[in-house]
């Protein structure tokens, strides 16, 4: 299946940038410890991934798609930021933990999933399946980084940042490979997803509460 | 169709509008009681007339989902009752019950019960896929109940576990709608599971094989299967009892519907040796790491947990072996092992407020202490174990015979032994609670009336297990038949 593309636009260049820029930005969230500085890097991610969805939007000049891409900007980008930085504001303790993995470390293993990514991406789907083949290992990549961040992180509300991240990484995979999916359904997945973030941000809040700091390693006393 | 689907959430409004009043709680019942009449009638339906589709092809009722929303909603309504003078007890005599704004436990119960209705009537994955995300969103609020350290980490385990799931059960969803917009181009005829089973042969195998993988990761985290169990004991220990009861059973019973949904996809696309090897070695892995943790249990709603994760394993495995007697057996004991797990939850939460300990040495002499308790504890423990009279022998034997006859006699033989080993755990445990002298301190503070949905449950368990009425057995024959046409 190939859609009309017209020819004015630059349109790989603007898609490889949008996606290089989803791709740092997801690293970015990686290394960073503090996690204000860690929202702020899904914010970046989620307005490359809602530009991404607007530039296929307008070559394929298909409304359904434009509509999807604001409501990914609308949800990804403002609202689910301002959620989780509400939650860090609320938070008693805003000192950065040790990750598990220090951030060099860390970067290193990016790297390696990265790398990984790029190269079994082509393997596994061929070259060329749309216009977005750029978009394809970038996703994959991105979401072996957010998975990385999930289990590297002790703070809960980094491991949620984590799991955005790879939401995002899917969306991406979405558009990529099938310029999205029919609007209805996008909706729904955008609206549990919010609501999801609102639920970990009240779960974190009481994990606080109920030990001083949001440390997800000390959540032992349930075994066997 | 749709009024099925209109009552839970329309309800689920109305007692959060009704918010402090006592007509909350008949609100729910009423609510439960309608989604199951209106259940049975599409089951009544489809038995005559066949499949049914709806709104434009979004939704569809075949026999499976049929089955699957009669026992959701069935169970809804049991645990409702169950629930209403639980929650009762547990709000006035609970420090660690939850100070929420009233109503809000019945609106977020009817939320879940309308969620998973949505997960087995809908006919487009994504809507399956956003209805399971529903259901988990809806679920990890009531694990959470409780003002405790222990309810939020059991919330957050949950939570993050399950949601990671179900992030890669949307991939899966993304790449089999890739598979097919080759096929069918852009818009929701992908997505639907109908028009995929019947042109399967049309995608494009490797994604529909990457695509199951993580389906099976995904919606399999979701049904407690091994090794993506670690939440569920925690999750059903912690949640309030009728929550536990309707999660172990119905919950279980929808995300592995959705499983189902994609195995029948992918069997039809690349054949069924492949995804069937699948089910058998995690159900297999499943049932063999249930089996130690059971046997050393010390916590009753644990030792459940645990014992479902072994159901599910062996409901798996006999849908891997493939022939057609062991997937009639993996549906019947769907059946089975929901009504004998709702009413060993739900005793058990009798029990555990009696003795005022969740601790399985605290319980003694159940038998001697109150024989109705009694009776309906050693219903259950028959039910869990496989014993007969109880169904849940009977769908064990006929899965295990059909898988016995077929082509994988090694994973039917495994099987076999966990499920034996599982039971002289069980007896071990029921013995020690059930016979001996009555415990002092014993003071059932729960009304009759809220025996009544148990005893339901155990006629129902045992009624099954001695002559199967017709229409059952029809419904789960065609459901077998959508599993493995």
């Amino acid at each position: 299946m190939t859609l009309p593309f017209p020819e004015w636009l630059p349109r790989s260049n603007t898609v490889n940038l949008l996606a290089g820029a989803f791709l740092l930005s997801a690293l970015y969230a990686a290394a960073q410890r503090r996690t204000l500085a860690a929202i702020t890097a899904y914010r970046c991610n989620s307005l490359a991934l809602g530009l991404i969805a607007l530039v296929v939007a307008l070559a394929t000049g298909a409304r359904h798609i434009a509509l999807a891409a604001a409501l990914v900007l609308a949800t990804k980008a403002v609202a689910i930021p301002a959620l989780l930085a509400r939650q860090v504001r609320r938070g008693r303790s805003s000192a950065a933990t040790e990750p598990l993995l220090g951030v060099p470390g860390g970067m290193l293993v990016c790297g390696a999933l990265v790398v990984v990514a790029f190269s079994q991406t082509r393997e596994l789907f061929g070259a060329g399946v749309s216009i977005l083949a750029s978009c394809l290992p970038v996703s994959m990549a991105s979401t072996l980084v957010g998975l990385f961040v999930m289990v590297s992180r002790r703070e809960a509300l980094m491991q949620v940042i984590g799991l955005v991240l790879v939401e995002n990484a899917i969306f991406l995979a979405a558009v990529s490979l099938t310029y999205g999916m029919p609007l209805v359904v996008e909706m729904g997945v955008l609206l549990d997803l919010l609501v999801g973030v609102a639920l970990f941000g009240m779960f974190v809040g009481r994990i606080e509460e109920s030990q001083g700091d949001s440390d997800t390693t000390r959540l032992t006393s349930l075994k066997g | 169709m749709l009024p099925l689907l209109l009552v839970s959430p329309l309800a689920a409004l109305a007692c959060l509008w009704l918010g402090g009043s006592r007509a909350t709680a008949v609100v729910l019942q009423s609510a439960c009681a309608l989604t199951f009449a209106l259940s049975l009638a599409l089951a009544g339906r489809i038995l005559r007339g066949g499949p049914l589709e709806a709104a434009q092809g979004w939704l569809q009722a075949d026999a499976l989902s049929a089955l699957v929303a009669c026992l959701a909603s069935g169970l809804g309504l049991a645990c409702a009752v169950y629930g209403a003078h639980y929650m009762a007890v547990v709000e006035a005599h609970e420090r660690d019950a939850a100070r929420w704004a009233p109503g809000r436990y019945e609106a977020l119960y009817l939320v879940l019960v309308g969620c998973m209705l949505l997960a087995t009537l809908s006919n487009n994955l994504g809507l399956l896929w956003i209805a399971i995300e529903g259901s988990t969103l809806a679920s990890a609020l009531l694990v959470g109940y409780y003002r405790r350290a222990e309810a939020v980490e059991a919330g957050w385990k949950y939570l993050l576990l399950c949601s990671v799931g179900i992030a890669l059960a949307l991939f899966a969803t993304v790449l089999l709608y890739y598979s097919a917009v080759h096929a069918f181009g852009e818009g929701p005829a992908g997505l639907r599971w109908t028009t995929l089973r019947d042109a399967a042969t049309q995608l494009d195998p490797r994604f529909v094989k990457l695509a199951f993988l993580f389906a099976f990761v995904g919606y399999g985290a979701k049904a407690g299967l091994a090794p993506m169990h670690s939440w569920l004991p925690d999750a059903y220990s912690q949640a309030p009892t009728p929550v536990a009861a309707l999660m172990s059973t119905a919950l279980l019973a929808t995300s592995l519907t959705a499983l189902l949904r994609f195995h029948a996809v992918t069997a039809a696309c690349i054949g069924p040796e492949w995804p069937n090897g699948l089910f058998m070695v995690f159900g297999a892995l499943s049932m063999i790491v249930a089996v130690p943790f059971m046997l050393v249990q010390g916590e009753f709603k644990r030792l459940l947990a645990y014992s479902s994760i072994e159901h599910t394993g062996f409901l798996v495995l006999a849908i891997g072996l493939g022939s057609p007697l062991a997937t009639f057996g993996a549906l019947l004991h769907l059946v089975m092992q929901s009504l004998a797990k709702a009413l060993a939850f739900l005793a058990g939460g009798t029990l555990g407020r009696a003795n005022d300990s969740r601790s399985m040495d605290q319980w003694s002499g159940v038998l001697a202490a109150g024989p109705a308790m009694g009776v309906l504890f050693l219903g259950a423990g028959l039910g869990v174990g496989g014993l007969p009279p109880a169904g849940t022998f009977v769908s064990e034997w006929i899965a295990l015979t059909g898988g016995l006859a077929g082509a994988h006699r090694t994973f039917a033989v495994i099987a076999l032994i966990a499920l034996v080993a599982v039971f002289a755990g069980l007896v071990f445990h029921w013995s020690r609670m059930a016979l001996g002298r009555a415990r002092s301190g014993y003071a059932d503070a729960m009304p009759a009336a809220s025996r009544l949905p148990l005893w339901v449950l155990l006629g129902l368990l045992v009624l099954f297990g001695l002559w199967l009425p017709s229409p059952v057995r029809t419904l789960v024959e065609q459901a077998a038949l959508v599993v493995r046409p």
